[in-house]
């Protein structure tokens, strides 16, 4: 390490909100030139520390050392003068501007200190584009027309229209396909043989491995381990001082026998345009099949399509032999199939409610008569789904975003186990849950499989849909490529097939 | 006493009629037409003479009052075999009702009414319509400048508020320490402070008076319930009230009604049958009303017709037809309510 | 530039000291704050009422007073909370308030009576509200649009209707409703409506699966469309609502002023939306109070009564009505904080 001082260096930062005290005393070093990994479950600090790094939140306590000068962040524009740019993981662009437009927001070049020079705009954008690996991103195109993927590019692209020295990225993969992982991360390498300073956050140790020079681990509003090497440091270690708990990915037992029972869920020659070629599946109680495949494969809309929320442009759906009526997600709720979705907080949960109104949302008419909700039972019946899920923490009463990804999640299935479900299509289950709810979560699953339910399951980590499903629908481009047993497969073997295409040998 | 307060309304009351008078031609032609609202003498000399047509444009008759101005226009205009009305479809929006004239001025129309939606925004295009040629005959609410017009005819709002004062004043100058209480009309408008100037200054005169509370309601029936509910229970004892919109007054009766009080007399404005039917009951608080005539539309097509044949006004020794008149708010009470029943406006 | 997320302004999701969540008693305490910050505003206006005109605001007849002006447009807000907390908007309120209480004093609707004006305004109460909740549950158009169109449109009738004429009712036993004999124990019939209105639509808000479906609906419509509730179906309920609380207003109004004008209701939309927000509805959706709701009409209406009592003109009245939504609002964003 050079004998200058650190390019940043917080210490002793604490920040408390009304009630929790979010950071307590943490420091962090960040070299010149470095990737510094943070890492820690949801809700040990790692927000609010980028946050005050952002000049977002201001610490109730602690220094922040800039080259060696303190320095107080009053606002995001003084941290962005410094050269501080964050990436957050809820992208907070404008759709409705063109891509050049989103770069320069608020530093728009100028002529005469007020005259736009869109053109001046659109070429840097495309410069930045370029050096990012994506110059097929047009600077004129509305960002709300782009995928996610090159959102976050543009997102980066904003980030490094600024004089920038270090980059705070808040779980920058958690969107992409493995390609566009390899891309970010070439583009971090370029940053960093710069001299740039990358602050990374992830939930995948794998990439930490890949990129990272040093760790930073969180619990608890505290650093309980700083500047680890990001290489070496046995993952066995790392997920310790996490969790407190030694696991990475435990998935439980398969049991053993194929499932005899007649299907509960056909689908016959589901398609849609465009989005997905016609599909046969069938799925019987207690199995779990999985859909693997990359991001734009057609997994979600196969899923949404089933659950009625697209209407196929053709095919049929059948639960226990009644033929759902088309594009209707009531019809589908009432034959007894329930969705977790992706996007849990903007398609599943009412953030501003209770566990309890969470989960009863879905069965209301099961706690009604003549419209009158008795609240009682509804509060009874949700307790008990919560508890059997074991939802943390286990009153019902508490608002829904109170809760960690893991437990909200949970909540979304208590929602579909009281009303009774019968087939639970899962899509990106654990997204956004850390590493030690993940083993409760996959655990609940087969437990729900086990007592009778069928599960549909979509998820872009291929250990997760080889580890839970037993059956295995491998897609490429919206078509089946590959169906086979989990246990059959293996990683390698699924991300060829999704990537190739070669055909089941 | 209330032998001397009554002639002195009577005395008011013929100073209106004198005052209309002066505009008429002595020859006072009573139709029995049933429908014709407005008062049927004619302003300018009604022999006939060659064809004119009027383009009138008023604003959105969304109002009792504002709805006889354009009954009194059409009934005066259908009246006339040389007179053919072109009449727009009133409008509150300023830019609407500026094409509307900018329609009637392309039409080439002889003479132009206009009874703005907004006097100020109006101004450019009633200067327009008389660059061109086309004599305009500004209707009550007055151009910005002179040049806009050939004519103004309209109603007296200072003179309402002192009519008003002047009729309560009477009433009440022997009472020692007497209260009054005003409820205006859209405190927004300018004719509304004209009205309480007018009413204050008439007050002036009469030291044992004391206007002791003033709300201002909107001209509806609910504003004028609602702020009349209100001005009773801030004030459980007056002698006189001062309304100045015979619609709201509508609203402020039902609240005197409501409330439970008659100890008081009350002067409405602006006219309406229904007041005028009050008065002449003569069994509720409502004493009298100060005229705002709308007939001053019938005035208005009598003057474009003169405009347009190039007459002056009967009864004036002049050639031409004035520039600017100012109707006479008067009074109308018990003793005189007959005479403007045929006027009064739904 | 990157625009930070800015933290959870709201509070009832904070974690308690020990590191355990809210627990359900704190939360509901804090419903309370909200309502009891409205209570302590209308507390100090009464203090203020008292101080300023002791004998004229402290007085049964001005209580029986406050609480009428208020009952009309307070029926319609209550209906407003509804849309809003659905979060629609309805900005027709006061234009169909207007054409149902015009219609319902026609001479041909008088020859029916009481029942024929009852009915009447109710129907066009419905009716409007219909025609909103199509257009916004199934023609897809954006609440504000279609009940602005509903607004110039129903504004528009009611003028055809009345030809810009005041319709005088004469219908004795609807106007003897609004006269003082035909008082409760005190009470006048309206406000007992008011009061009725009141009480259903808290029940139906906060007791019955309706009311949990247009919370559900106003806090995210995709989630609820995806727990399988019918949207739409709500959607044009709501409007439905709305319509039918405009219809007994108009009623009321009717009552009130013993006449039907094509002017009432103006501006209602506006002092609908303001009661709800002030009350603690969310513009956004999602949380409603027709509590708080009807504490922001009667706040407004004290404050009416309050200048009007003092003999202060309506540009005062104005400027303070505009500094107490900002007031009030402020006050509750602060109580909330540091409960």
């Amino acid at each position: 390490m050079a004998p200058e001082p650190p390019l940043l260096s917080m210490s002793g930062i604490t920040k408390s909100f009304p009630g929790v005290r979010a950071l307590d005393g943490v420091d962090l070093d960040v070299q010149a030139g470095e990737v510094h990994c943070l890492l820690g479950q949801n809700g040990a600090g790692k927000s609010t520390l980028i946050k005050v790094l952002a000049g977002a939140h201001q610490p109730d306590d602690g220094t922040i050392r800039w080259r060696g000068e303190p320095v107080t962040l009053r606002s995001p524009i003084a941290a962005m003068r410094l050269g501080i740019a964050t990436i957050y993981q809820e992208l907070d662009l404008v759709e409705h501007l063109s891509v050049a437009e989103n770069v320069h927001l608020g530093h728009e070049p100028t002529a005469a200190g007020f005259v736009v020079r869109g053109k001046a705009a659109r070429t840097s954008t495309g410069g930045l584009l370029k050096r990012l690996g994506h110059p097929e991103i047009d600077p004129t195109r509305l960002v709300g027309e782009l995928s996610a993927a090159q959102q976050q590019i543009v997102s980066m692209a904003r980030a490094l229209s600024h004089d920038v020295r270090l980059i705070v990225m808040d779980e920058p993969s958690a969107a992409l396909d493995p390609d566009e992982v390899d891309n970010l991360f070439r583009i971090v390498g370029d940053l960093t043989a710069d001299g740039v300073a990358v602050v990374y956050i992830s939930h995948r140790l794998e990439e930490i491995r890949r990129i990272g020079d040093r760790v930073t681990v969180l619990k608890d509003g505290r650093a309980v381990a700083g500047g680890l090497p990001a290489k070496t440091t046995p993952t066995r270690d790392v997920v310790a001082l996490m969790t407190g708990r030694d696991v990475e990915y435990v998935f439980p037992e398969r049991p053993v026998g194929e499932p005899e029972a007649a299907p509960v869920l056909q689908v016959r020659g589901l398609a849609r345009d465009g989005e997905f070629a016609p599909l046969d599946l069938d799925l019987r109680p207690g199995e779990i099949v999985g859909l693997a495949g990359l991001v734009g494969s057609g997994r979600s809309e196969i899923l949404e399509t089933i659950y009625g929320a697209r209407r196929p442009t053709a095919g049929r759906v059948t639960v226990e032999g009644r033929t759902l009526r088309p594009g209707s997600v009531r019809s589908a709720v009432r034959a007894g199939l329930g969705l977790a979705p992706e996007e849990r907080k903007a398609q599943a949960l009412l953030m501003l409610e209770s566990v309890t109104r969470n989960v009863s949302v879905s069965s209301l008419s099961r706690f009604s008569r003549a419209g009158w909700v008795d609240r009682r039972a509804e509060r009874a019946a949700a307790r008990a789904a919560v508890r059997e899920l074991s939802l943390r923490p286990d009153n019902p009463d508490v608002p829904v975003r109170t809760l960690s990804g893991g437990n909200q999640q949970k909540a979304v299935l208590a929602r579909w186990l009281l009303r009774g479900c019968r087939v639970l299509l899962l899509d990106e289950p654990t997204r956004g849950v850390d590493v030690g709810a993940r083993a409760e979560l996959y655990a609940v699953v087969r437990r729900l499989a086990d007592e009778g339910l069928a599960v549909l399951l979509v998820s872009s980590e291929v250990p997760e849909v080889l580890g839970l499903a037993d059956r295995v629908l491998v897609l490429r481009e919206g078509r089946v490529v590959h169906t086979a047993p989990a246990r059959e497969l293996d990683e390698h073997r699924v991300l060829d097939l999704v990537m190739e295409g070669s055909p089941a040998s | 006493m209330s032998h001397l307060t009554s002639r002195r309304g009577l005395l008011f009351g013929t100073a209106a009629v004198s005052a209309g008078a002066l505009l008429t031609a002595c020859t006072s032609n009573e139709t029995d037409d049933g429908k014709a609202a407005a008062n049927e003498r004619p302003a300018a000399d009604d022999k006939p003479g060659k064809h004119v047509t009027i383009g009138f444009a008023g604003p959105q008759a969304d109002h009792g009052w504002l709805n006889a101005i354009n009954d009194n226009a059409k009934s005066r205009a259908k009246k006339y075999a040389d007179v053919s009305l072109e009449i727009t479809e009133g409008s509150n929006d300023t830019a609407q009702q500026i094409g509307q004239i900018e329609t009637l001025i392309n039409k080439n129309v002889d003479v132009l009414v206009v009874l703005p939606a907004d006097g100020k925004a109006l101004t450019q295009v009633g200067l327009k319509a008389m660059r061109a040629g086309i004599p305009v005959v500004n209707l009550d609410r007055i151009f910005n400048s002179a040049q806009a017009y050939r004519c103004w005819i309209g109603g007296d709002n200072y003179g309402m508020g002192l009519n008003a004062g002047r009729y309560i004043g009477e009433k009440l100058k022997d009472k020692p320490d007497a209260r009054v209480v005003e409820l205006a009309g859209l405190d927004n408008l300018e004719l509304t402070k004209q009205r309480t100037q007018g009413f204050d200054d008439a007050l002036k005169n009469y030291p044992n008076i004391k206007k002791v509370a003033r709300q201002a309601a909107e001209f509806t029936v609910e504003s004028g319930q609602s702020k009349m509910a209100q001005l009773l229970q801030a004030q459980s004892k007056f002698d006189a009230l001062w309304n100045h919109d015979d619609d709201q007054g509508v609203g402020a009766l039902r609240a005197i009604q409501q409330a439970g009080r008659n100890d008081f007399l009350m002067v409405g404005g602006a006219g309406a049958l229904a007041a005028f039917q009050a008065i002449k009951q003569d069994d509720g608080v409502l004493k009298a009303t100060v005229l705002y005539p709308p007939t001053m539309a019938a005035s208005a097509i009598d003057l474009a017709r003169a405009l347009g044949q190039g007459k002056g006004v009967g009864g004036l020794a002049e050639f031409e037809i004035p520039a600017s008149i100012t109707l006479y708010s008067a009074v109308v009470d018990k003793t005189n309510v007959d005479q403007y029943m045929s006027t009064g406006f739904r | 530039m990157t625009q930070p997320v800015s933290p959870p302004r709201d509070t009832a999701g904070k974690i308690g000291p020990a590191g355990r969540p809210a627990t359900w008693r704190s939360l509901s305490a804090r419903a309370d704050v909200r309502t009891l910050s409205l209570l302590g505003v209308l507390a100090a206006l009464v203090v203020i009422g008292g101080v300023t005109k002791p004998d004229e605001f402290l007085d049964t007849r001005n209580l029986q007073l406050v609480l009428t002006q208020a009952s009309v447009i307070g029926v319609v807000t209550v209906g407003m909370t509804f849309v809003i907390t659905s979060g629609g908007i309805d900005l027709s309120v006061g234009a169909i308030v207007a054409l149902a209480s015009v219609w319902a004093t026609t001479v041909a609707t008088q020859e029916y009576g009481f029942a024929g004006i009852l009915f009447t305004a109710m129907v066009v109460g419905l009716g409007c509200g219909l025609v909103n909740g199509v257009l916004i549950a199934y023609g897809g158009m954006v609440p504000f649009i279609a009940t602005l169109a509903m607004l110039a449109s129903a504004r528009g009738l009611a003028l055809q209707i009345t030809d810009g004429k005041t319709q005088i009712v004469t219908i004795d036993s609807v106007l003897r409703l609004g006269e003082r004999d035909s008082y409760v124990l005190g009470v006048p019939p309206l406000v007992i409506v008011f009061a009725i209105v009141t009480i259903v639509g808290w029940l139906l808000l906060n007791r019955t699966t309706f009311g949990r479906r247009t919370v559900a609906v106003g806090g995210n419509s995709e989630a609820a469309r995806l727990a399988g509730i019918d949207v739409r179906r709500q959607r044009l309920y709501l409007y439905l609502l709305s319509g039918l609380c405009c219809g007994i207003a108009a009623f009321l109004l009717i009552v009130l002023s013993g006449s039907g004008q094509n002017t009432n209701g103006n501006l209602y939309e506006l002092d609908a939306i303001a009661a709800a927000i002030i009350g603690g509805t969310l513009l956004s959706g999602g949380r409603g109070t027709v509590t708080g709701s009807v504490l922001g009409v009667l706040i407004f209406t004290t404050i009416t009564n309050i200048f009007a009592l003092n003999n202060l003109q309506s540009d005062v009245q104005q400027i303070a009505k505009g500094a107490i939504i900002v007031a009030a609002v402020l006050v509750q964003r602060r109580t909330a904080r540091t409960a």
